[in-house]
């Protein structure tokens, strides 16, 4: 009895392992090869965010290992094994806004390595490298694809706590010939914004922060019926020629939907500080009644186009006629003014103990 | 009689951990497999809406033939887009006729259509995977001046357009010319690629 358990144990643990190998490695006589690149750059719609795809065609099944190396450029070292180099060719040039160029390189007929230079340095975080099975249904073969990110640049900040001789510029959105959404009792968004920024731009300098607004009154910024690029660029402008530590875009939202409520804080990850940013906002905001909708990464002009962290907040919806009601009132447009200075206060602190770098 | 219930055991386990050790080495002739889109071309189909029957009451058996679209709409929070499949009568334009479908607007009464009222689609024409979809003015002129709803147009929009193959970018235009964006938040100057997240799950 122990003998036929023992045999059956035996022939087991020697089965296993190669019904694995055979079903890794089948296919392609004449050795598995890598055979053709197709990349392409994704561009999220609306987070704004880019990345780049590889797939290469493998005429079987092969194991991938990858490292990011930092020596002398910055590149991905993928080794491949199980595959040789094939038709694929020696190298394939890129655009160079993520990755300029790709190499594959011979190791032996069953071992290939493949060499992704990098246009700028990136962290593990930023790639991804796997493998896809043939499917044989949509004419597909294996594939190895890789996913590179674009990398936030890194840029050294030395944020220090506190409010006092911050340069924070302020944008009341919309405003003159552009009134923003508006409301169901007529409330005008760039009426709202413009109230709430007053208020902000007080208590900020109460703190001893120096404020810049995009717009005192009710004007454009660049001029009026400019085309939106301009306009939105002028503001942008304002924050980036002022050198400013923090950039706040105050916006009212609005939906079809006139039960949507709430609010959102907006940001685009440009210096590795805007999410920070976006949430130490975010949270501020438990003594209003609206709902919290979360900070949110958004492709928007503004943020894109400013190099220091910033914010575009959605303070509510004039859409909904209990939000607008209330977006009018002092009390209501001072604690938000309250909140988003806090959030502020509460950034430079988190970012002071972060320090230099990202 | 014990010793044979502890091999019997002893089998046991060995044979669970084989197996799990198979289980595991499925995935394994797709290496080291992370959590990403499983398709290449990064989109996926969480279509869950209504199907239109073709309108046609043509006896043509050409005109008998469908072809399926998804067409995404805004759930009533504004938070996400969902996908309803269309059943429509077969045509050379499949990428305009979704987006008219789009423009159309929604019967469920669970979803929000955010197209300006007016908005019509000029021309979609599609050039190296890049679609250069074209609206009259009233995509900009109509819009409600909301992020919100500009993110779920937009989003709507390039989603749409990314269902078919043939599109990984979609260039938005009015009346002929690229706009760099709709109510004045989001950049759109540039071709955009689908936006997964968005798509409710």
């Amino acid at each position: 009895m122990q003998r036929i358990v023992l045999g059956l144990l035996l022939l087991m643990m020697l089965m296993v392992p190669q019904t694995t190998r055979a079903a890794a490695l089948s296919t392609a006589p004449g050795g598995v090869e890598l055979t053709n690149l197709r990349w392409f750059v994704h561009k999220d719609a609306v987070e704004g965010t880019s990345k780049l795809r590889l797939v290469i065609d493998v005429t079987g099944g092969v194991k991938v290992a990858s490292v990011l190396s930092q020596n002398n450029s910055p590149q991905l070292i993928i080794d491949v094994t199980g595959g040789g180099v094939g038709k694929i060719g020696d190298s394939v040039t890129l655009d160079g806004d993520i990755a300029d160029k790709v190499t594959f390189i011979k190791k032996n007929a069953a071992a290939s390595q493949i060499v992704v230079d990098l246009s700028n340095a990136i962290d593990d975080s930023d790639y991804k490298v796997f493998t896809l099975p043939s499917n044989p249904g949509s004419n597909k073969s294996f594939r190895i694809v890789i996913d590179i990110n674009k990398p936030v640049p890194k840029v050294n900040y030395n944020f220090t706590a506190g409010l006092k001789d911050k340069v924070i510029v302020i944008d009341p959105g919309h405003g003159g010939s552009d009134s923003g959404a508006i409301g169901p009792d007529g409330i005008q968004e760039k009426n709202i914004t413009l109230a709430i920024a007053g208020k902000l731009k007080a208590l900020l300098e109460q703190a001893g922060a120096k404020v810049i607004m995009t717009r005192e009154t009710d004007v454009d910024v660049y001029g009026p019926n400019a085309s939106a690029k301009d306009e939105l660029q002028a503001r942008s402008s304002v924050a980036n020629d002022n050198k400013a530590d923090a950039f706040v875009c105050l916006h009212i939202d609005a939906f079809p939907n006139p039960t949507v409520g709430g609010i959102t804080t907006h940001y685009y990850q440009k210096t590795g500080y805007d999410a920070m940013l976006a949430s130490s906002i975010q949270d501020q905001f438990g003594n209003i009644n609206f709902p919290d909708r979360g900070a949110k990464s958004s492709g928007f002009y503004v943020l894109k186009h400013t190099q220091m962290p910033g914010v575009l907040v959605e303070m509510g919806f004039i859409s909904n006629p209990d939000e607008e009601k209330v977006l009018t009132t002092p009390q209501i447009q001072q604690q938000l003014g309250q909140d988003i200075m806090q959030g502020l206060d509460s950034f430079f602190a988190q970012a002071a103990r972060k320090g230099g770098g990202s | 009689m014990v010793s044979r219930r502890m091999i019997f055991a002893i089998l046991f386990m060995l044979l669970a951990t084989l197996l799990g050790g198979c289980a595991d080495n499925v995935p394994a002739s797709s290496t080291s497999s992370l959590s990403v889109a499983p398709n290449e071309l990064i989109k996926t189909d969480q279509g869950q809406g209504t199907i239109t029957p073709p309108a046609s009451n043509s006896t043509s058996p050409s005109d008998l033939e469908t072809m399926s679209v998804t067409v995404y709409n805004a759930t009533k929070d504004a938070q996400y887009l969902v996908g309803e499949h269309h059943v429509v009568p077969k045509n050379d334009q499949p990428a305009k006729t979704a987006i008219e479908l789009l423009v159309a607007g929604t019967k469920n009464a669970d979803l929000v259509s955010v197209v300006p009222s007016g908005t019509k689609v000029h021309n979609v024409s599609i050039k190296d995977k890049i679609a250069y979809v074209d609206f009259n003015d009233k995509l900009v002129k109509n819009n409600n001046g909301g992020s919100a709803s500009e993110i779920l147009l937009v989003a709507a929009i390039v989603d749409t357009l990314t269902e078919f193959k043939e599109i990984q970018k979609v260039q938005i235009m009015v009346d002929g010319k690229k706009i760099d964006t709709i109510s004045g938040h989001l950049d759109i100057g540039e071709p955009l690629g689908r936006s997964e997240k968005i798509i409710k799950k």
